[in-house]
């Protein structure tokens, strides 16, 4: 067997390990770099490179030769010609190249019912053409536009799953995909997409009803959205979470968790685990995470690793915590300095692997070097 | 008349139902300007009860965003008795979300409480390059400078703008506060503000200690 074979297998093996709940050889190291970020590393403008799918090898090659991963790090969610086909209202880029996510209000409060009565529809009917503004429009143009808006999508992917899988063989990656679909909480969903934030707060005090029988209502989509179709090895549904850190226990209890703990369970009942990004601060909620299933993969933005560690370390698998912008105001020393401190935390006794609190999103939120220094750190001072 | 005590607790309580009901029967009474001012500072006062929850942690973002729209519409009602006097303000705030984040949410609930709490609030809006916040400076020569944005490479665009406050000579004549989910006391001493905050209602009680 080649290094480079071995090297991989190795790899895979401890994240095998880590997904398992076995203490594995050492601490995987599973950072996830925008290709934001990867973009400016290469020296190529965000405004103009992320159009065009011929840039992404070359971007994530050289961050593959400059960053320590253990899988391919480079995490590609976001594509301008698909946004800009649709006309898309609820990913718009801002004045710096940067694709984000702004307030949206795609169902109106006068059209509840009609979401719960029949969600596929009114989304198909309503939602779609209120987003996408390319998509309200007669029937025989929308269906051009979805025709386009696919072909990049599923041009996009592809080019993203081949190349990772050039540069896994390349570099020796372990084999893992924690991303194979990006479903969101059901709460979360109606919050994003169907009634905005604002709106969604206000709709939790003033019709709660309604607001309930909507999330029941998106929860057969978001399960059939991250549904596991083909067994893979490694592998988790992507669930970023959203709404919680902004409620009241109450309405959480009654408004979130339910149709959000049955969605996961979904999941593991098909044999896939899901990977929660917690955003935010849930320390009111650990109890409620407890409760999910065995093994679900928690990503920790804010909060206290100790008290998390306590309370989740033995059932479930955590990583996070580690503060990103640390990497852009603090020293080389002092960057890993906090990855000893996280380590010295989260490590003892498995279930934990390395990641930052979120990913870096541009060149401007970290210095590389820090960057290139805890990642190196991490992957030569945490064996078992 | 009505009931200040009753109004500034059914504010701070959320009590929508109760708030309207309190504020119809008293507009029907066709009140004087300076009693429709009366009740104004008695619903800002609830707003403080609000803000003080909030930091108890018994309430959450959600719930300043319903004191919000509940301000709003309290306000609504009076506009019809409120005339043309205005409550004295505090002092003026110049707001914004920085270049390259869109994001809007956390400062219109900064921007909320301020004016609840008697400040004149100039919102430039989202994604605000420098010059912008530059040039509102010059014109309404604000006491404070509020900065948000929620992605990390904003607090790149925190800088850009502090840096050009000063290349305008403004720097010293101002305070500024920079608010969001990526701000930390390292990344406010690199970014040259003078306070940062994660929480809105804090953010209001140091612009209030500014101006004293």
């Amino acid at each position: 067997m080649t290094d480079i074979a071995a090297l991989a297998q190795e790899r895979t093996q401890i994240i095998a390990d880590v997904l398992a709940g076995r203490i594995p050889k050492r601490v995987p190291v599973i950072p996830g770099i925008t290709y934001e970020f990867a973009v400016e590393y290469a020296g190529l403008d965000l405004m103009t490179a992320t159009w065009n799918p011929e840039n992404f090898e070359p971007v994530c090659d050289k961050v593959c030769q400059d960053f320590y991963a253990d899988v391919f790090p480079v995490i590609h969610l976001r594509f301008p010609a698909l946004y800009k086909t649709l006309g898309a209202k609820n990913w718009v880029m801002g004045s710096q190249g940067f694709l984000q996510h702004p307030e949206v209000v795609g169902l109106l409060e006068e059209e509840y019912d009609e979401f719960i009565e029949n969600p596929y529809n009114c989304i198909m009917e309503k939602v779609l053409p209120r987003i996408y503004k390319n998509l309200d429009t007669d029937p025989q143009t929308r269906s051009i536009v979805m025709a386009k808006a696919f072909y990049i999508f599923n041009e996009e992917f592809g080019n993203i799953g081949a190349t990772a899988a050039k540069l896994s063989q390349k570099y020796g990656y372990g084999t893992a995909n924690l991303f194979t679909a990006a479903p969101s909480a059901p709460f979360d969903f109606v919050a994003d997409q169907l009634r905005g934030f604002r709106n969604m707060m206000l709709d939790v005090r003033r019709i709660p009803d309604k607001v309930e029988a909507a999330v029941k209502a998106a929860t057969p989509l978001m399960i059939k959205m991250g549904w596991p179709a083909t067994p893979l090895p490694n592998a988790a549904v992507f669930m970023p979470l959203h709404m919680a850190p902004f409620m009241r226990e109450k309405d959480f209890a009654r408004l979130y968790y339910p149709t959000f703990k049955e969605t996961v369970e979904a999941f593991a009942k098909a044999g896939r685990q899901t990977l929660l990004f917690v955003e935010v601060d849930w320390m009111r909620y650990l109890d409620y995470l407890y409760d999910l299933p065995e093994n679900t993969i928690m990503w920790f933005e804010f909060g206290d690793p100790k008290l998390v560690k306590e309370k989740l370390g033995k059932k479930h698998i955590l990583t996070g915590f580690y503060p990103v912008t640390l990497l852009k105001t603090g020293t080389v020393q002092q960057c890993i300095d906090k990855a000893k401190e996280m380590l010295d935390i989260l490590a003892p006794g498995g279930r934990y692997y390395f990641n930052f609190d979120k990913s870096p999103l541009t060149l401007d939120t970290v210095k590389p070097e820090n960057l290139k220094a805890v990642l190196e750190y991490v992957a030569q001072n945490a064996n078992y | 008349m009505f009931d200040a005590e009753q109004l500034k607790q059914a504010v701070g309580d959320l009590d929508e139902d109760k708030v309207m009901e309190i504020l119809r029967e008293f507009v029907a009474t066709n009140p004087s300007q300076e009693e429709a001012q009366q009740a104004v500072a008695a619903c800002q006062s609830g707003m403080a009860i609000v803000g003080d929850l909030f930091e108890k942690e018994e309430y959450f973002v959600g719930d300043l965003i319903f004191a919000g729209e509940l301000l709003t519409n309290a306000i609504e009602i009076l506009k019809p008795v409120l005339g043309t006097a205005s409550s004295a303000k505090i002092g003026k705030i110049v707001l914004g979300t920085v270049a390259g984040d869109l994001h809007d949410i956390g400062k219109n609930i900064f921007k909320s409480m301020a004016e609840a709490a008697g400040f004149e609030v100039f919102d430039l809006g989202i994604d605000q390059p420098p010059a912008n916040f530059v040039n509102k400076v010059r014109e309404v020569k604000p006491e404070i400078v509020g900065m948000s944005g929620v992605l990390t490479l904003a607090l790149e665009s925190m800088k850009d703008t502090v840096d050009a406050l000063k290349e305008a000579g403004l720097r010293d004549s101002i305070k500024i506060i920079i608010g969001g989910n990526p701000v930390t006391k390292e990344a406010c001493e690199q970014i040259g503000a003078d306070a940062f905050t994660t929480n809105a209602a804090e953010g209001v009680k140091i612009c209030q200690g500014w101006v004293k």
